[in-house]
């Protein structure tokens, strides 16, 4: 009987990883906040008001609205490197559904990398599937906002109370001191 | 193993065989049933029925960051049950699939649960056993259940496309733990559906579909084909098949159906159009549903009086009130398959999004070069 090693069927363990932020900035102050809209229902509204406080409490400059032209995949090159290019901080989001809670994650992470803290924003009802995305893209412990679900129903005033309850986790995620 | 060796009783360590399964169970790579044990040994024997390299990807998921090799697609077929020379079929399967559109988008993370369904063609079925009639869908034939079951495992080994997890299909369907299945060339008394779509009949071909369910059509009571025509294009017609604005179809005729619509004249394209002719609904039905306009954003058919709703493609046609759920009479495909004993065919509802593809399908030749 000759005995031999069980084979791993995933090819996981062959990639590299990279699990690391970009550096963060104590203070908001001056900074352009990018907002990458996912386009799901709700989803501008959500990033605006979150942008908007950003500015009006925190004092950022100024945000500047993106959009991607399929909410289930990452955004594409170009669009990343132009975001990369003109923001400082972004804010990307509403993953609430299968394939874009996991996108918005894999956006989350690939800003990271290049450079730009960045919130990735999901339904709680759908908190698993961006955490396998993280899994997956290597970055096991990445950090991301996940709203309260149903959110994509909410009228304008529930999505801007949403936006409040989000604060104090996105100055969380990008580091910045309260 | 040879017949003799086979046709003796035998002995094993239960524990070992116990061991093992608990061993891939733990780690998450299987679709919960057991799997077989797969050593560099018994992975050789699958490379060996290729001349492939290992290291070659037949398909990836770019924003997983992840590929399927030829390596490791042996391994996931060999981990599914599958004998080598199922292997071709396999590797031609992961290349049907890179060449649809939804798979290589993410569909296999989203909540409409769909499943990759295979049907093969030509020769290589009666090589490999591959079952075309009788108990289609349903299991007792190892060919059919282990090359499904191979592409399944792939998805969930190499893509980490785990349920609960990457996987956030809200009910997915049965044909996810495995679909393939052999078209039913001998009872059929049209050309093969490999030969319609420019291959030769000693080709053999696999194709794959992203469906979302099989319908069966219950039709033992008529010979009339515009009766039959009309009991397959009610099913397909129903509004709970539609996301966007239309759908398609694969008709999986039993040869007696098959043989009712030949012996009146009919070809498939007379099938097919009589198909696509009746696959509407009225404003009002739609309406009923709540399905008679669609979102701005994303396409999605709503009803007319949500805030994001604007007017489907039919509205601005010339008969707004009658609106096809089909954009291509290609939207409807037929093959041959199931024994020759009834009139039980079925419908798969393929996955149809917007804009809608007029070939709904992909085929790739088995055996041919990268």
């Amino acid at each position: 009987m000759v005995r031999e090693l069980l084979l791993d069927p995933t090819g996981m363990s062959e990639d590299s990883a990279d699990a690391t932020l970009s550096a963060r900035t104590a203070s908001l102050r001056g900074l352009t906040i990018g907002l990458l809209d996912n386009t799901k229902p709700n989803s501008t509204d959500l990033l605006q008001a979150i942008g908007d406080e950003l500015q009006r409490t925190y004092g950022a400059a100024g945000t500047r609205m993106y959009t991607k032209d399929y909410f289930g995949t990452p955004a594409k090159d170009e669009l990343r490197e132009q975001i990369v290019a003109e923001v400082d901080v972004l804010i990307t989001g509403v993953g609430d559904c299968g394939s874009c809670s996991a996108a918005t994650v894999a956006d989350g992470i690939q800003f990271e990398r290049a450079g730009i803290p960045t919130v990735a924003i999901t339904s709680d009802s759908f908190y698993a599937s961006g955490r396998a995305m993280a899994q997956v893209q290597g970055f096991p412990g990445f950090d991301f906002y996940a709203v309260q679900h149903p959110f994509a129903s909410l009228d304008a005033d529930e999505v801007r109370e949403r936006a409040m309850n989000a604060l104090p986790e996105v100055l969380r995620i990008l580091g910045v001191e309260g | 193993m040879d017949a003799a060796t086979l046709s003796r009783d035998l002995t094993v360590d239960a524990e070992s065989i116990a061991e093992a399964m608990e061993y891939y169970d733990s780690r998450g790579w299987t679709d919960g049933l057991p799997v077989v044990p797969v050593t560099e040994s018994s992975l050789a024997a699958f490379l060996a029925v290729t001349d492939r390299d290992p290291e070659e990807v037949l398909f990836r998921i770019p924003h997983l960051n992840r590929s399927m090799t030829v390596r490791l697609a042996a391994i996931n077929a060999a981990l599914a049950g599958c004998k080598p020379e199922y292997f071709p079929v396999v590797i031609a399967a992961w290349e049907a699939i890179a060449k649809e559109p939804h798979p290589h988008r993410g569909i296999w993370q989203s909540t409409t649960g769909t499943a990759p369904f295979l049907v093969v063609n030509g020769p290589i079925r009666g090589e490999i056993d591959l079952n075309s009639q009788g108990n289609i869908y349903g299991s007792g034939f190892r060919a059919n259940a282990t090359i499904g079951r191979a592409i399944r495992l792939g998805c969930i080994n190499v893509f980490g496309l785990h349920p609960h997890s990457l996987d956030q299909a809200t009910q997915g369907n049965p044909s996810k733990y495995s679909a393939c299945i052999g078209e039913n060339e001998e009872q059929s008394p049209w050309a093969p559906f490999h030969v319609d779509n420019g291959f030769d009949a000693s080709d053999s071909v696999v194709t794959a579909y992203v469906i979302r369910s099989v319908m069966h059509i219950e039709a033992r009571h008529t010979m009339d084909p515009v009766q039959l025509v009309e009991d397959f294009a009610d099913s397909i017609r129903r509004t709970g098949a539609l996301i966007h604005e239309y759908t398609s179809a694969l008709l999986v005729l039993v040869p007696e159906h098959a043989d009712l619509f030949a012996d009146a004249g009919w070809s498939k394209d007379d099938v097919r159009n009589a198909v696509f002719e009746r696959v509407v609904r009225s404003r009002a039905e739609l309406a009923a549903a709540g399905k008679d306009a669609v979102s701005h954003k994303t396409r999605w058919r709503l009803p007319s009086d949500h805030p994001d709703s604007m007017p489907d493609a039919a509205s601005e046609s010339d008969t707004p009130d009658t609106v096809r759920l089909m954009s291509h009479p290609t939207s409807v495909q037929i093959m041959v398959a199931g024994a020759n004993n009834a009139g039980v065919s079925s419908v798969v509802e393929v996955f149809t999004l917007n804009p809608p593809r007029a070939i709904p399908y992909s085929s790739v030749k088995i055996g041919s070069a990268a």
